[in-house]
């Protein structure tokens, strides 16, 4: 008899028995969906199971066992999830890898991992590997999911996942006992085991791999679902990177503790659509996804008849009025209630609908800071929206806001059973019930990250607002000081300009300089349509963010931001001295941004080193050549000549009297 | 049920070996009043292959294409498809033998949606009884289920599925170029004609448009013969190349023999003759 | 004021004073729309399958009634001569599709425009030269049309309802519906879509472009026909009955000439404003006999505030 795990009428201590237990209690309920030939398909728990089961037999006949690191790559599909499941009941690890991530960054975390086996999902990533596996030894079998295309390819070493399954059927057809084995294997573990290794995107530098314990992370996941109230009746839509920390939390993680159902897009393309369909009661986005919608949303009503912009911005001003209060319960008069419910009927609902927000009971968003108009139009539609802070190393709640204590910006309290700390330069540190127990294969920084006392540094600085909500500032290693003396917090200028709707990026120096300057990037979306709206014909992004009358919108945008910062004590001294708008979208391709679209400060300082130059040395413009990486991958070059603006800075009176206006 | 397509399935089967000969043109000459299009060309396509006609603007590759698929009469010569000499034929009737094609200024029903488009091309093979049509009812739905399932391979194949809703009328037109493809491949033909496939795309879209060509042909086993104005991209692409100017064939034989001809250097150079 | 008066309340307060009345005129027009809808119909089917401002559907309706009445006087039996005559209509289909449309594909839309014209000419002579050119009395009873009529009394006043009356609308609801049917869910029916979308892309997917045609004149000719019967029932057969082609044309104006919704649509609304305009307005103020010109009126004034018309389709390209 086993010792641990539900069978032995424990609460289970890793996601395979988390499967096994869920096969039970919710054997007919749907765990997974998936869109397929335009029909949405299901599995019960009771199916997965099956699923599951044979294809990890399956990858027993292929050798796989403890210790063995499986890579998942590919898109959020059914089987490359069911493949994290598989691979734990081995007590294998899974290494799921970012499936847009070129051949060389692959081929690194592959290598570093010491990956045995890869499952991937279709012949794009198995050409991929094929182009490096000589390299790495270790890496003996690639299965795929999607056949197309490699009917013809050499199958000595490559396997498609029905045949693999097929394989572990085979085995518990010749040999009855093997299934009984397997289930018995995954009930004598006591969780201490490895889970997952899941490799950070890497602000800087290379990737590491997080490792992960068994027992640590359902803990996590168990707490985090309570405290939503997660169950068997929720719906989510896995939608992001797969191999993002957070995908893996909150669809694999606390989908198997909560029981909930998961349901997987038909295409990347076809999100929006797939998400009214399944209409979600659990939902999370960054903030750019929230920003891309609202920025949709507008540019739709723009083209709308004059009667409907008329009663949507009429219900807007309602919502903006009424909607927090009455999401957060408070009073609110009985007219004003009235008009809300008639928004409701109107506008707020149908627009919800085609969100596919209609059934929202929890939002999350985080990653970034979020803009508190933003932040407050969709909380004022009636969605619970709200903030977490989280990190990988974390697994992965920090803080979250509770129902009820929202503001736009802070991060929330810690959540249960997680403490922080705020040390003495500033920097946030936590011990959670989920963290990691280090770097694979780098003790360095591993021993770099905890404290002494067996915290985690975060690397972020932060600090505890009035409330006790924790408030983060910036990355505490790119908090610096301007010459003067002054605090210079380069994000926290950045994100009060990426609120302005037509700023797509901004990126700011100032670190032992005399004044702070930044770089913008234009949203193409939002001042394209600006554009067209005023006959403003432009060929491309370069000629429109080139535009004088673009600059001066810029220009007013910087003068309110320095407005503001003048408001503030700390951040005073930062306001922006000079400003250009850059000559091309900043770029994931080029290393600019980071796979999940963060700056990227230190490569970008090297390769616009002339622009920077020119921004301290009082020049109005610069001429520059850029070399790009076409989507296809071929290199070209773009030239240009950017102009670069002066400021005016604002004084704390300044800042006074504009709020009195 | 059946979770994952089986490309298997949608092979064509038409009775003649990989290799054999599927389509023989033998002599063909077109005029217009006087104006000679095509002056006694005369090659052949072999089932599983990819043919490629290329040749400068005007060479008479165009005429070539509706001359297979019926839309042009020729004044001499003779076809022969699947081993029949075939006569004067309509377009109609050549889609019933199994030839489909596409067009170099896309030709969709552009007020109709991706799928409706699609299903149009289903449209040759509805059998059931008018009556069982106008009930919508059992024998006819069953059928029209069948053939939904088929599109929806095509659909998941091209990779189309967000704009499945979508009036085609609104779609960019590399996608509309997807569109026809697919409702070129919904007929199941045995002889798929496309003309300029690659016609306006920019680098992205023709790489893609390459691969779903090479994909149809290996996973459907659809036998092609393509048009291109373009060189470069054909070469890697097809099995054998037949080259046309003014009208004429000055070419015909694997990539590399074409790419070595002197008459086929001077055409595309323009040197008078 | 007297004539604001007389504008804008009195003929109101005449309608809610007298509800039933306006029931029995209300009724008379629906019935008006229902024929003004079939024929539009006509228009709309042959348009959207090819492209031709059909000038001919007015004569093809005198034509079948003419075949119907004549076939009878010779002698055969009323529910004979029906499938006769669309045996003669389908003849005719096929004759115009060959003679007519096949030689003159690809030429100008105004050429095959023409060419109805000459159809048009040609049915007059012929018709003329077949049956005689005098009036004639449709064989209602023969067909089994009831002639009777049902009196409701609502609101205390009266509303009478004749038997064919009904009859003529029950039987083009039916053959709407079932035209509907077919245009959306047959083979034919789709592909008689497609071919109004995009010539090159039907003839593509295996369409053949005469077997079309014929079915579609086939489809104006039995219209044609029912039209014709309903309307020389009320009115007599004969070449006058021409006519009644041009009352489809306002209604294709708002309409559109591509909606088969459009046509039901504003051959309905039509009938039913033409009636009550006569009645409320054109009578007391203009002196009557406004429906001549009413419905062509009323459609320009839609046209000026939606140039496709109320149900056509707004075609969006992107080059």
């Amino acid at each position: 008899m086993p010792t641990t795990g539900s069978d032995a009428g424990r609460q289970p201590v890793t996601f395979p028995q988390y499967l096994l237990y869920n096969a039970r209690r919710f054997a007919n309920r749907p765990a997974t969906r998936h869109k397929n030939l335009g029909i949405w398909q299901s599995w019960t728990w009771k199916e997965q199971c099956d699923e599951i089961r044979a294809f990890s037999i399956g990858l027993q006949e292929l050798g796989i066992g403890e210790g063995d690191k499986v890579a998942i790559i590919g898109t959020n599909r059914p089987r490359l999830y069911w493949t994290f499941c598989a691979a734990q009941a081995l007590k294998a690890i899974p290494v799921p890898v970012y499936a847009d991530a070129v051949a060389e960054e692959m081929a690194y975390v592959l290598n570093h991992a010491d990956v045995r086996l890869a499952v991937v999902q279709d012949q794009e990533q198995v050409d991929k590997i094929l182009s490096f596996s000589d390299d790495i030894p270790v890496l003996k079998d690639v299965i795929y999911d999607e056949t197309r295309g490699l009917r013809d390819y050499d199958h000595t070493h490559l396997h498609g996942f029905d045949s693999i399954q097929d394989k572990g059927r085979a085995a518990m057809a010749a040999d009855p006992t093997r299934a009984e084995a397997w289930d018995y294997g995954i009930n004598a573990s006591d969780g201490d085991e490895v889970s997952v290794y899941l490799y950070t995107s890497g602000t800087t530098g290379r990737s590491k791999g997080v490792v992960l314990k068994a027992n640590a992370s359902v803990k996590a996941a168990c707490d985090t679902a309570a405290f939503d109230h997660l169950s068997e009746n929720d719906n989510v839509l896995a939608y992001l990177p797969l191999a993002w920390a957070g995908d893996h939390y909150l669809n694999y993680a606390q989908g198997y503790v909560s029981g909930l159902c998961m349901a997987c897009p038909e295409s990347p393309e076809t999100v929006q659509h797939d998400l009214r369909e399944i209409g979600p009661t659990f939902y999370f986005a960054p903030p750019r996804v929230f920003e891309q919608l609202l920025t949709r949303v507008m540019i739709r009503m723009e083209d709308a008849g004059r009667l409907k912009q008329w009663v949507f911005k009429h219900y807007l001003d309602v919502a903006k009025k009424y909607g927090e209060a009455i999401l957060e319960r408070r009073s609110v008069p009985i007219g004003g209630r009235l008009s809300y419910w008639l928004g409701d009927k109107l506008v707020y609902g149908p627009l919800k609908n085609t969100l596919g927000f209609s059934n929202i009971r929890t939002a999350y968003t985080a990653g970034e800071a979020i803009g508190p108009d933003l932040f407050s139009f969709f909380r004022a539609l009636g969605i619970n929206l709200k903030q977490l802070y989280g990190q990988t190393e974390a697994f992965l709640y920090v803080t979250a806001q509770k129902d009820g204590e929202i503001r736009a910006d802070t991060v929330g309290k810690a959540v249960p059973d997680v403490e922080i700390r705020i040390s003495d330069d500033g920097e946030v540190l936590f011990k959670s019930p989920g963290m990691f127990i280090g770097y694979y294969a780098d003790d360095e920084k591993t021993r770099e990250t905890f404290t002494d006392d067996g915290f985690i540094k975060t690397g972020d600085a932060g600090i505890f607002d009035s409330h006790g909500d924790l408030k983060i500032i910036d990355r505490a290693k790119d908090v610096g000081k301007l010459r003067n003396g002054s605090l210079f917090a380069p994000k926290y200028i950045e994100n009060k300009l990426k609120f302005f709707p037509n700023i797509k990026e901004a990126v700011a120096f100032g670190d032992q300089q005399d004044f702070c300057t930044v770089m913008l990037n234009i949203d193409l979306a939002a001042v394209g349509n600006w554009a067209e709206r005023n006959n403003i014909s432009y060929a491309s992004y370069q000629e429109l963010a080139g535009m004088p009358a673009v600059y001066e919108m810029m220009r007013e945008h910087v003068d309110q931001v320095n407005r503001d910062l003048a408001g503030e004590d700390m951040m005073a001294g930062s306001q922006i001295a000079r400003f250009l708008v850059l000559h091309k979208e900043l770029d994931a391709d080029d290393g600019e941004l980071t796979r999940t679209q963060k700056v990227r400060r230190g490569f970008i300082a090297d390769r616009y080193g002339p622009l920077i130059q020119a921004l301290y040395d009082g020049s109005s413009e610069k001429h520059v050549e850029t070399e790009v990486t076409f989507e296809d991958g071929r290199k070209g070059s773009i030239s240009a000549t950017v102009r670069i603006k002066d400021m005016q800075t604002r004084t704390n009176a300044d800042a006074t009297m504009e709020a009195a206006e | 049920m059946n979770r994952h397509i089986d490309p298997g399935s949608m092979r064509t089967d038409d009775g003649i070996e990989k290799g054999g000969l599927l389509l023989q043109v033998d002599n063909i000459s077109l005029s217009f009043g006087g104006v000679k299009a095509i002056t006694d060309v005369s090659f052949d396509i072999r089932k599983g292959e990819i043919r490629a006609i290329i040749g400068p603007n005007g060479a008479g590759k165009t005429s070539m294409l509706n001359v297979i698929n019926g839309f042009y009469h020729p004044q001499e010569g003779t076809i022969t498809f699947r081993g029949e000499r075939r006569d004067q034929m309509k377009p109609h009737q050549a889609v019933g033998q199994g030839i489909a094609r596409t067009f170099q200024n896309v030709a969709l029903f552009s007020g109709m949606s991706t799928l409706d488009n699609i299903m149009a091309g289903r449209a040759v093979m509805m059998k059931k009884n008018i009556v069982w049509q106008l009930l919508w009812h059992g024998p006819a739905l069953n059928e029209e289920i069948q053939h939904r399932a088929r599109v929806e391979q095509i659909i998941d194949f091209l990779e189309i599925q967000h704009i499945r809703r979508v009036a085609v009328g609104k779609l960019p037109y590399g996608l509309q170029k997807r569109v026809e493809l697919g409702r070129a491949l919904a007929m199941e033909p045995s002889l798929l004609l496309l003309d300029e496939p690659m016609a306006g795309m920019n680098l992205e879209e023709k790489e893609d448009m390459c691969r779903f060509i090479l994909d149809v042909n290996q996973q459907f086993g659809t036998t092609i013969a393509l048009i291109e104005h373009d060189m470069g991209v054909v070469m890697d692409l097809s099995d054998r190349v037949m080259v046309l100017d003014y009208g004429k064939k000055i070419a015909d034989g694997t990539p590399d023999d074409v790419r070595g001809n002197q008459d086929v250097i001077d055409a595309y150079l323009g040197v008078p003759h | 004021m007297d004539l604001l008066n007389n504008l804008f309340i009195k003929p109101f307060q005449d309608m809610v004073s007298a509800p039933d009345f306006l029931m029995q005129v209300i009724w008379e027009g629906l019935v008006s729309g229902v024929l003004y809808a079939l024929i539009a119909l006509g228009f709309v089917l042959i348009y959207k399958s090819s492209r031709i401002f059909n000038f001919a559907q007015g004569i093809m309706v005198v034509f079948a009634a003419l075949t119907l009445v004549g076939l009878h006087e010779r002698g055969v039996p009323a529910l004979l001569a029906v499938p006769l005559t669309l045996l003669v209509m389908f003849i005719l289909a096929a004759a115009i599709e060959r003679i007519v449309l096949r030689p003159l594909v690809n030429q100008p839309d105004i050429i095959l425009f023409m060419a109805t014209i000459g159809i048009t000419l040609f049915l007059i002579g012929f018709g003329e030269l077949i049956f005689g050119g005098e009036n004639k009395v449709m064989i209602t009873e023969d067909l089994m049309i009831p002639t009777g009529s049902y009196v409701f009394e609502p609101f205390g006043g009266f509303v009478l309802i004749e038997q064919k009356d009904l009859t003529a609308v029950v039987g083009a609801i039916l053959l709407v519906l079932v035209l509907l049917l077919f245009l959306n869910r047959s083979k034919m029916g789709r592909a008689i879509r497609a071919l109004g979308d995009d010539h090159q892309a039907a003839l593509s997917v295996g369409i053949s472009l005469s077997t079309i045609w014929v079915l579609v004149w086939f489809i104006a000719g039995i219209i044609a026909l029912a039209t014709g019967i309903v309307w020389g029932a009320r009115a007599g057969v004969s070449f006058a009955l021409e006519v009644i082609a041009f009352k489809a044309l306002p209604v294709l104006m708002l309409g559109g000439l591509e909606s088969v919704t459009g046509a039901i649509v504003g051959g309905l609304a039509i009938g039913v404003l033409e009636k009550l305009f006569e009645i409320y307005w054109g009578q007391p103020l203009l002196g009557g006999n406004t429906e001549t010109w009413f419905a062509f009126v009323f459609a320009l004034i839609v046209l000026l505030f939606r140039p496709q018309g109320l149900f056509g389709e707004k075609i969006i390209e992107r080059v």
